[in-house]
């Protein structure tokens, strides 16, 4: 429309995205830790000129993180939770699906493992047998609720043409509501001054080892790179991992080979919901003991679309990237605890670093979907 | 920069060509092309896909700079960067895709750019004004539209505002890219009848079609395109369809035939009354039944664009029908899948190879596994084997010959011909009874052109039915064992090579009947929504 302007601007545009396109993995993962750089050393130009001491701030930033047992504890609860949430994502966008819906996949996850262990506690011994037992079930409810959530927008865009970014946002609000709605009355525990469920009983937790901390263990954290391995493992090595990725490279293609693209989008988004559910289980079982307003937790399911895409939607690149996001997350609370540096403030440096480590994977992606950057 | 040849004597025509010359790699898209247009006038430009039509307007445009050759606008010669430069001369293009935003009015889509401005703010009044002044002129249809959102008007109706739309920023001489290939025929009755206003105004036109008796009956002039080259200009008013047909087509060496070795056997694909729609929902294939025998090749020939995508799409599962049956060793097999079809043994080898047929960013590894992925040993329990895959992908390598005979090598790095030699080995390693195949060679080299060949006519020999898309005459009539003739969703006829002319069949194609084309030219004019014509796009190889 605006003739030469918008040409020459799509010309610069083309020449970046082909750079990125071509881009190796040692190159992006080099982009990655500069742009990290980058985001902090600005953030320590705001902090100085807000009046706060930049070097005391990053003094605070490593001592939160990786300060002692508890903050390093702290860094690998959040991590935990990145990590998977962060691959549920990673699922789908490899397949070319937006599973904007993480989020509300990992509450509705959470919550129905939270329900199951105290419906099925009756019915089983207690103890560490019990116990274990109990958290067995209570992870494949919540995978199942987990992946039940995610295959909703997935047969909605399969058979009925919904857009999944559209139907996955809503539906993070529905759930968030209806857990809200339900742990407010019918799933009240008795008693409860706050719109919580019961607590599981004590016996259904993961043992204390490493760590001496009520809200992490490193079972937990192997729970995760389990799945973490068994996704890799299932995108490089199976034909339903070939035809997923094949999917989100070239539907055409898949097509082609006798890929059903529908019943696809619909596996691909129930795995992912699988995976959100399982965070929503770990988050439910090792940190909360119960299940509280869904409003009022983290929104592990949004920052998890960051670490993806840090991750280039590689499974395998999720573990670090969780773990940087752990980090900068354990390091903001103890930040806000430990020093007069106002939360927005840190909240705005983290954000820095998303913005600038995230941004040109998103552009890279953009690119791919946009055709810029020509025929490669 | 501006020479000019003005000459008080003589008119000077709106636009002159001289010795356009673009290529693209190695590819020469446009050879050399001459081309005047008069004032008042309206030129055809008449070629098949592929024959450089698009890319010569594109240079006219500003989109392309040609790498030689001039441009000359009412005399003076112009040097455009950009569309913008063409526009401030006054020349507009209609693409073929709407450049309209839909959601937006008929007013906001044609003012949009070049909205007046009253203090900094839009006057959409005056420019209400404008608009209707020009609707009112040519008596266009359009002004009852103008606050009509674009997404809800008829086709036919969104051509005429994108060509009010160039009107209104001043176009005097308008390029018209297939106009018609996306009209029915009495909207294409209303475009000529909106082209005629615009001569008789005194705009000029360019009528890009490979439809000939469009260009006889719409056209004053009409240029044909052959590989990039003109072959011939011709008065409409003197040339008829055969004329025309023997330009667009050319005269071409005959490839000696293969002398066969094997007999024709038992059917293998049975066709009967099919109906297919286009992803458009419009009907494609209107009625289509032939038999494919076993040893036997049947060369689908046709312009792109009438069906014949829609057609292989429903034989190879990828698309449902609409009704009939297609048969597969006496079994229907009309509502199975791709998968399906796969495993009983009809290959594809796809009409867009970089598309469909391969996986752009997978090395030739991953690529093999494209349509195995449930065949044993590279597959077992939903577990890939991936050394047996590349076992098997270093074996297509070295067959086909796929230069370079690396099988980590990405696809994307290979030429055109290379990775359709790596798409057709891999289909004939289905070992399958059918081959499918959709312009196997377009795009590719002349040797990988050779290779190709060779290899379906030892399919057939090898006693399988092969059935190919194509739309160069020569491969049709080299391969084919008989030749079916596909215009508009039909089979108009099915011919022996040996029985007909190379002249005959392009005059088929174009839906004219050889026998009385040059009675009555517009014969074969019948419905066309089009589908999805691919333009003239060319393959980098």
């Amino acid at each position: 429309m605006s003739g030469a302007g918008s040409n020459r601007a799509r010309a610069v545009l083309d020449r970046i995205a082909a750079r990125l396109l071509d881009a190796s993995v040692g190159e992006r993962i080099a982009i990655a830790a500069a742009s990290m750089t980058l985001a902090i050393l600005i953030g320590l130009l705001v902090v100085a000129f807000a009046g706060y001491d930049p070097v005391q701030f990053l003094e605070n930033v490593a001592i939160g993180a990786f300060g002692d047992a508890n903050a390093l504890a702290r860094t690998l609860k959040f991590t935990t939770l990145f990590i998977l949430t962060g691959v549920a994502v990673a699922i789908a966008f490899r397949a070319g699906v937006f599973n904007i819906g993480v989020q509300g996949q990992f509450v509705v996850g959470g919550f129905a493992t939270v329900i199951a262990i105290l419906e099925l506690a009756p019915l089983l011994p207690t103890g560490t047998t019990g116990g274990v037992l109990l958290m067995i079930l209570g992870t494949v409810a919540g995978s199942i609720a987990g992946g039940a959530y995610g295959a909703l927008p997935g047969i909605l865009k399969a058979y009925g043409d919904a857009n999944e970014i559209v139907t996955t946002i809503m539906l993070n609000f529905i759930a968030t509501g209806a857990v809200g709605y339900l742990v407010d009355g019918p799933f009240r525990g008795e008693g409860n001054r706050a719109p919580n469920t019961a607590r599981i009983p004590e016996y259904v937790s993961l043992p204390r080892v490493v760590f001496d901390v009520p809200d992490f263990s490193v079972v937990g954290l192997a729970v995760t790179l389990v799945v973490v391995g068994a996704i890799a493992w299932v995108l490089a090595r199976t034909r339903f991992g070939y035809d997923m990725v094949t999917s989100g490279h070239q539907v055409a293609a898949a097509a082609f080979s006798g890929v059903n693209a529908r019943r696809t989008v619909v596996a691909t988004m129930t795995l992912s919901g699988m995976v959100a559910g399982v965070a929503g289980a770990l988050f439910a079982i090792m940190i909360q003991g119960y299940y509280s307003d869904p409003a009022g937790i983290g929104t592990y399911g949004f920052d998890a679309i960051a670490v993806s895409l840090l991750a280039a939607n590689n499974p395998l690149g999720v573990v670090p990237a969780g773990f940087l996001f752990g980090a900068l997350d354990s390091a903001g609370s103890h930040i806000r605890i430990n020093s007069d540096v106002p939360v927005q403030l840190i909240d705005g440096i983290i954000g820095l670093v998303v913005l600038f480590v995230a941004v040109p994977e998103l552009f890279r992606m953009a690119a791919e979907r946009t055709g810029l950057g020509g025929e490669n | 920069m501006a020479e000019s040849e003005r000459d008080d004597d003589h008119p000077v025509p709106d636009v002159r060509l001289s010795g356009i010359t673009k290529r693209f790699g190695d590819v020469v898209a446009n050879d050399g092309v001459d081309l005047t247009l008069e004032k008042g006038s309206v030129h055809a430009l008449l070629g098949e896909n592929g024959s450089g039509k698009t890319t010569l307007m594109s240079v006219l445009y500003g989109l392309y700079d040609q790498d030689d050759g001039d441009i000359y606008v009412r005399g003076d010669r112009q040097e455009f960067d950009s569309p913008r430069d063409a526009m401030d001369v006054g020349i507009g293009m209609i693409h073929q895709h709407f450049q309209l935003v839909e959601p937006m009015t008929v007013l906001q889509n044609i003012v949009l750019g070049h909205e007046p401005t009253e203090h900094g703010l839009v006057d959409i009044e005056s420019a209400r004004t404008d608009v209707k002044a020009i609707t009112d002129r040519y008596g266009f249809d359009v002004d009852e539209y103008l606050d009509v959102p674009v997404r809800d008007l008829d086709v036919g109706v969104q051509q005429r505002v994108e060509i009010v739309k160039s009107l209104y920023r001043g176009a005097e001489i308008l390029v018209l890219d297939e106009p018609t290939a996306v009209l029915t025929p009495q909207e294409v009755q209303g475009l000529f009848d909106v082209m005629a206003e615009l001569t008789a105004s005194g705009h000029s036109l360019v009528f890009i079609t490979h439809k000939l008796d469009e260009a006889l009956t719409a056209a004053d002039e009409i240029t044909v395109l052959r590989d990039g080259g003109v072959a011939g200009t011709v008065d409409a008013a003197d040339a008829t369809e055969q004329e025309l047909a023997r330009l667009m087509v050319g005269r071409e060496i005959d490839f000696d035939r293969q002398p066969r070795e094997t007999t024709i056997g038992d059917p293998v694909l049975e066709i009967a009354d099919l109906y297919v729609s286009g992803d458009r929902g419009l009907e494609q294939v209107s009625g289509v039944d032939f038999t494919v025998r076993e040893g036997e090749i049947l060369g689908i020939a046709g312009v792109q664009g009438n069906g014949q995508t829609e057609l292989v799409e429903a034989l190879t599962g990828l698309r449902p029908v609409e009704s009939g049956t297609v048969r597969f060793d006496g079994a229907d097999i009309t509502g199975t899948s791709r998968r399906d079809r796969i495993e009983k043994g009809i290959a594809y080898i796809p009409e867009d190879r970089q598309e469909e047929g391969i996986v752009m960013d997978y090395d030739l590894v991953r690529n093999s596994l494209l349509g195995f992925q449930t065949t044993e040993p590279y597959v077992e329990r939903g577990v890939i084997d991936w050394p047996a895959v590349r076992d098997h992908a270093e074996g297509i390598v070295e067959e086909y010959d796929v230069q370079p005979p690396d099988a980590t090598t990405r696809a994307s790095s290979l030429s055109g011909g290379n990775q359709q030699k790596f798409v057709v080995g891999r289909e004939i390693e289905h070992e399958p009874t059918v081959m499918v195949a959709s312009h196997p060679t377009r795009g590719v080299d002349i040797g990988s052109i050779e290779f190709i060949h060779d290899r379906l006519l030892e399919l057939r020999d090898a006693g399988l039915a092969v059935a190919f898309v194509s739309s160069k005459l020569e491969e049709v009539r080299t391969l084919s064992d008989r030749i079916a003739v596909m215009y508009e969703g039909e089979f108009v006829d099915v011919v022996d090579p040996e029985a007909v002319t190379e002249e005959d069949l392009g005059l088929l194609m174009t839906g004219a009947d050889p026998e009385s084309a040059a009675d009555h030219p517009a014969a074969g004019s019948g419905w066309s929504d089009g589908g999805t014509p691919a333009g003239d796009r060319r393959d980098e190889s």
